[in-house]
């Protein structure tokens, strides 16, 4: 939705390569094969697969007893509650079976532009009869002649309304039919639709046979369904031959059930799969479905967006329902090859709390990137050919020490490389100690390893850049290719995508209960691969700055300027 | 992140409010700012627009802000009024801890939680309840009398909720960092 900001970064979960597809990646980039670590291979960012595999940080979890990041891919969700975002109550879990996953308090949203519907007096000093209002759009429940008695219990008031609205409107045509009945749940998947489902001849049959008629039409169906479903263990074939059983005498338990027993058989057919509904579906008079839409005209038919929703598809605007909001729902989390709890939030839905939170965040060493020179520079329009030096920042979000190594390919993958130099790539970096240590002066507990190389801002070789307390940053110069103009380019080779390793060592109490005294450390390792989408190549040297972000305050010519001044200078250093 | 402001832009208070000098604010006798805010240039709050009639037991509080909040440049925040029984009146608007408000941002909302980002440009409609951790993208306009639930990342005309945020929203929204910048 958004467009992507540069610089940014991803971090590779690893997940993917449990899954036992390495090898046609592996053949796909044995031309450009490129053997840095014991890993094996770098992290190819182009590779078609690797989408699929980078996060952002925020979106990681971490699992202790795996030592391994957690993407949403590799996660097991577990619901907590069901809630309306709406009105945020709470819904059990058994309403949710039996009355579907929406709403059934006052919560509709609004048909033509999905915003909240209120409901709204018409009447004089507050009073009926009511309305459902779009504040947005002004639509509202009396375009479609809907209006309400009483403010509350509104999902009811509208299942009797569209109920009546189809009796009538069934009544003109046929006799009433069952389906009708479904107009009792005007959320439900079949529900709402009484002018455009009907029974194939409903008239042909007097009311009583017509229910039962249908009877032996479902039961036939779910015969056929529990025959399919028992062929995979997927729990489908279990409930199903419970609802057979529920149903399995004859039709007069059915009517003895009286309105019960429909209102269960109507709930039978909502969880009906949807080509039942197919069936179910007569095509209207053509002529008269072509007659109605030149009618109503271009603005008077509905949007793919608005027919979508809707369970009747409607084709025009005066045929769309107010919208019950769907649930949401808290989950936890597991990590699926342990089964450990990652994530679990509070069951309280307005509470922002979580029982348990493992993200990779408190776990990994987080880097983050800027420039070296202050100035702001476009980073949708790097210069190719030049220099451009980054400052790699590692913090280190652990209460131990840990010592970095970083890895990079000197060409990044793809077809244009970028080559990357990272000046330092083996230091130190400070564990987290207490925030007090830092207001009572940033040397003062510093480990005195990193305080050495502190504030020195050499650019030196093998020298960090700057430190602090958890974190440390070295210098990370990139030069961005020069793409050809001739060739049809993809977007994504205007990119420069850095993939950098990231492997943290560090000595850590060992966590077991009967060890005393603190002899028991132990030495453990962690490592990623990240990948840095630096900024967009720019067209050609001095191009014009199309695309230029309002933000950028230097020009592409004087950028350039500083990476010239800048370029010599570090070169002499070096 | 905007840049350091020159010296003697900012009012600072007690409790470590950061109000400029530039800021239009009416009636702020009934606004109760809860500490390290930072009130931008050109920012409007209308603090006069209080509830009707003679104050009740909620006493003469239109607005009420957390702490750590950021009210960027050219944002207005405004309490919604509605006509109840025949009277208009205004309702007291209510903002928790660490809410950001882009530039030109128009606020109405009757409560906003702790760790919200509204962002530049978006306008929140009348008595509008967000809840805590929603990020609001820039541009968005959320509808009068919306219910925004918790982890929600909101966009469009009318703003609906296209995301859930990760656990690590409560992080990334917090606004200590920004509070020590300015």
């Amino acid at each position: 939705m958004n467009a992507p900001v540069y610089p940014s970064i991803f971090i590779a979960c690893p997940c993917s390569d449990n899954v036992g597809q390495k090898a046609p990646t592996r053949s796909r980039t044995s031309n450009d094969e490129i053997d840095p670590e014991e890993e094996g291979q770098a992290f190819n960012p182009r590779a078609p697969r690797s989408t699929f595999s980078l996060f952002p940080l925020e979106n990681l979890l971490f699992c202790e007893d795996c030592n391994q990041v957690r993407c949403p891919r590799c996660v097991l969700e577990e619901i907590v509650c069901y809630f309306c975002p709406s009105c945020l109550f709470e819904v059990p879990s058994s309403t949710v079976k039996s009355e579907g996953n929406r709403c059934t308090r006052n919560c509709f949203s609004c048909p033509i532009c999905f915003a909240a519907l209120s409901v709204t007096a018409t009447g004089e000093e507050q009073t009926g009869p009511f309305i459902l209002l779009c504040s947005h759009c002004l639509w509202s429940s009396q375009d479609i002649g809907i209006d309400f008695e009483k403010p509350t219990s509104i999902t009811t008031q509208l299942a009797q309304k569209l109920k009546a609205a189809n009796a009538s409107s069934a009544a003109s045509l046929t006799a009433p039919s069952p389906d009708s009945l479904s107009a009792a749940r005007p959320l439900s998947p079949l529900g709402a639709g009484g002018t455009y489902l009907r029974p194939p001849s409903p008239s042909a049959l007097p009311p009583d046979q017509t229910d039962e008629a249908e009877f032996g039409r479902l039961k036939a169906h779910y015969n056929q369904q529990k025959a399919l479903a028992s062929g995979d263990d997927y729990g489908g074939s279990g409930s199903l031959s419970r609802l057979m059983g529920l149903y399995s005498s004859n039709s007069g338990r059915l009517r003895s059930y009286g309105s019960g027993a429909l209102r269960e058989t109507v709930t039978a057919r909502n969880k009906s799969e949807w080509r039942e509904l197919e069936q179910l579906r007569t095509v209207e008079d053509e002529e008269d479905v072509i007659e109605k839409m030149k009618n109503a005209g271009f603005h008077g038919t509905t949007s793919q967006t608005q027919r979508i929703v809707q369970t009747h598809s409607p084709r025009l605007l005066d045929e769309l329902r107010p919208l019950a909001a769907l649930l949401r729902t808290k989950r936890s989390k597991r990590c699926r090859s342990c089964r450990h709890i990652l994530v679990k939030p509070e069951s309280k839905v307005g509470s922002i709390r979580h029982r348990i939170r493992l993200v990779a965040g408190s776990y990994i060493p987080q880097i983050s990137i800027s420039r070296l020179d202050h100035t702001a520079v476009n980073y949708n329009n790097l210069q190719p050919g030049s220099t451009h030096q980054f400052l790699l920042t590692v913090t280190n979000p652990l209460y131990d020490p840990i010592n970095i190594t970083l890895a990079t390919p000197e060409k990044t993958p793809g077809q244009y490389p970028a080559t990357v130099y990272i000046l330092c790539p083996e230091f130190e970096v400070g564990a987290t100690t207490d925030v007090w240590d830092e207001a009572l002066g940033p040397e003062a507990k510093a480990n005195p390893k990193v305080a050495k190389g502190k504030g020195k801002k050499t650019g030196l070789h093998a020298t960090i850049w700057d430190s602090g307390r958890n974190w440390t940053t070295v210098v990370l110069e990139i030069v961005p290719p020069l793409l050809p103009e001739d060739v049809e380019l993809g977007d994504d080779d205007h990119i420069v995508k850095v993939p950098i390793l990231v492997r943290s060592v560090y000595e850590a109490d060992i966590e077991r209960e009967d060890t005393i005294g603190k002899e028991g450390r132990e030495k453990k390792e962690h490592s990623y691969w990240s990948v840095l989408e630096v900024g967009r190549i720019a067209k050609k040297r001095g191009a014009d700055e199309e695309g230029v972000r309002p933000m950028s305050i230097m020009s592409t010519t004087s950028s350039t300027a500083a990476d010239e001044t800048s370029g010599p200078r570090d070169r002499s250093l070096r | 992140m905007p840049p350091k402001q020159v010296k003697g832009e900012y009012i600072e208070t007690d409790t470590g409010n950061k109000v400029s000098r530039k800021s239009n604010i009416l009636g702020s006798q009934n606004i109760i700012l809860g500490g390290k805010t930072i009130i931008q240039a050109d920012c409007t709050i209308r603090g006069d627009l209080r509830r009707a009639g003679a104050p009740g037991q909620h006493g003469n509080v239109a607005i009420a802000v957390g702490r750590y909040c950021f009210f960027a440049r050219s944002s207005v925040l405004k309490p919604p009024g509605k006509t109840h029984r025949g009277a208009f009146s205004f309702y007291p608007m209510k903002l928790g801890d660490h809410v950001f408000i882009g530039e030109g941002a128009v606020v109405e909302a009757a409560m906003v939680g702790n760790f919200v980002h509204i962002g530049a440009g978006a306008v929140i409609g009348k008595f509008a309840i967000i809840k805590d951790c929603v990020r609001i993208e820039e541009g968005t306009v959320v509808a009068p009398h919306t219910v925004i639930p918790p982890f929600s990342r909101v966009a469009g005309r009318p703003g609906v909720v296209v995301e859930e945020l990760p656990e690590t929203a409560q992080e990334s929204l917090e606004l200590k960092q920004l509070y020590r910048v300015i």
